[in-house]
């Protein structure tokens, strides 16, 4: 019977996170400045975003993070309350596990459970890695800039400047230290075709981004670009970069 | 180092079917089971010979455990693929199909080909689909330019296959027109 119940109590607790979870449009939609709403009138702003469940949502931040050349805000919130998922469900597949009185029906539903847990490992860690890569690669970048730190976890934070140190140490001693000083600095400003010394993000790098809902896309250049919802279309990052973060697009 | 070379310019076929195995599909079951809380929402009861609606990968695994038939959804079957080939080849436009039609089908006929009718059939329509909107998939880099370019209806392994050539050539395209 204890099995029973804990199934159950698990499949309570998800009706209930999937009811406080819900997209934060309106809080969003009060911390957007005023102008935005008046340069658009003819888009619809009540028009909901479609719903999704924390897999869901967790799953399509994957997949942005490995399209968008630059680091997307963090989604610490989503991915410890996934991890929590996580980590419940491999508790009561052990529970029941070391049951000895499990049945044939309830060892199908155990397998079931475990190949999901492994699937949305999977998913969780693919998306770690990818944060982690980029993470390595602009960590100069990142301690230099405080606008991406707003962006990232204090871990990676702490990460990002760790990493950082450790290259420039083993910069210095394997290279640098043998150059003229004037030369051994490693943020020179670029000669005009080198390339910058601090890898940066390519913003402007083309991205496929997939409208959620009916939105405007405006380009560097200023340029607006409508974008239906359902639409696909390739265009640069930078275009898209605010509302893929504010969840209206998706880059697949 | 953190992310493999073969992963970081683009996702890989497998990763999208995972995606793609996120998404319901009708079964019949051969065995019962009481609604069960998933991470990824409550499925069930299964209760033979009601059909249930379920996430592809458990379809999959119960399936290859011969415990359930998979319902061929209503574009995986002939009359409506021949239908779609015909739009294919006569529009210009690609014609709608679902947005990861490649990958569920290709699961689909993996494991369930028993399910399905005719699958053979299904196979060849669906590598002719794939033949004639590939083409047109070439043929739409004329149209490229270094702002934007609207892929309507295209699917996400297609997606997949152009993209590092078109993500190139943009890139290509806008240092020959800068600012323009």
């Amino acid at each position: 019977m204890s099995s029973v119940a804990s199934w159950e109590a698990e499949y309570l607790r998800s009706k209930e996170s999937n009811a406080t979870s819900a997209p934060s449009f309106s809080h969003r939609g009060l911390s957007a400045p005023l102008e935005d709403d008046l340069l658009i009138p003819d888009v619809q702003l009540g028009e909901p975003l479609p719903e999704e469940t924390p897999l869901e949502q967790l799953t399509r931040h994957w997949m942005n993070e490995r399209h968008a050349p630059d680091i997307l805000p963090a989604q610490d919130v989503l991915l410890g309350s996934i991890l929590d998922h996580i980590r419940r469900q491999s508790d009561t597949i052990q529970l029941l596990r070391g049951d000895p009185s499990t049945s044939e029906e309830e060892h199908i539903r155990i397998m079931l459970a475990q190949t999901e847990v492994e699937r949305v490992q999977f998913v969780v860690r693919s998306y770690v890695r990818t944060r982690l890569y980029k993470i390595e690669k602009y960590a100069r970048y990142i301690i230099a800039n405080e606008d991406v730190q707003t962006r990232i976890t204090t871990a990676e934070r702490d990460f990002a400047s760790r990493h950082a140190n450790i290259m420039d140490r083993h910069f210095y001693s394997s290279v640098l230290q043998s150059l003229p000083e004037s030369q051994a600095g490693l943020d020179d400003t670029p000669h005009f075709i080198m390339p910058p010394m601090v890898t940066e993000p390519e913003t402007t790098r083309a991205v496929f981004a997939h409208a959620l809902k009916r939105t405007i896309a405006r380009t560097p250049e200023g340029k607006t670009i409508d974008l239906p919802k359902g639409s696909l279309t390739l265009l640069s990052y930078a275009a898209v970069a605010d509302l893929v973060a504010a969840g209206e697009v998706e880059l697949v | 180092m953190s992310l493999p070379h073969t992963l970081r310019a683009s996702v890989t076929p497998p990763e999208l079917e995972l995606i793609a195995c996120q998404q319901l599909v009708d079964i019949v079951p051969l065995i019962a089971m009481e609604k069960t809380a998933f991470i990824s929402g409550a499925y069930g009861p299964l209760r033979p010979p009601h059909k249930a609606r379920i996430p592809l990968w458990m379809a999959v695994t119960l399936k290859q455990k011969k415990k359930c038939h998979i319902l061929a959804p209503e574009w995986l079957t002939v009359e409506y693929l021949q239908l779609k080939l015909t739009q294919e080849t006569t529009q210009a436009e690609f014609t709608k199909l679902p947005f990861r039609f490649a990958e569920l089908s290709r699961v689909m006929l993996d494991v369930a080909s028993d399910d399905l009718q005719n699958p053979d059939k299904l196979r060849s329509l669906l590598q002719d689909l794939r033949e004639a909107r590939q083409a047109k998939a070439r043929a739409g880099l004329e149209n490229l330019e270094h702002s934007a370019l609207g892929l309507s209806n295209l699917s996400a392994m297609e997606i997949n296959e152009i993209r590092p050539f078109f993500i190139e050539a943009m890139a290509i395209l806008g240092r020959l027109q800068p600012g323009a």
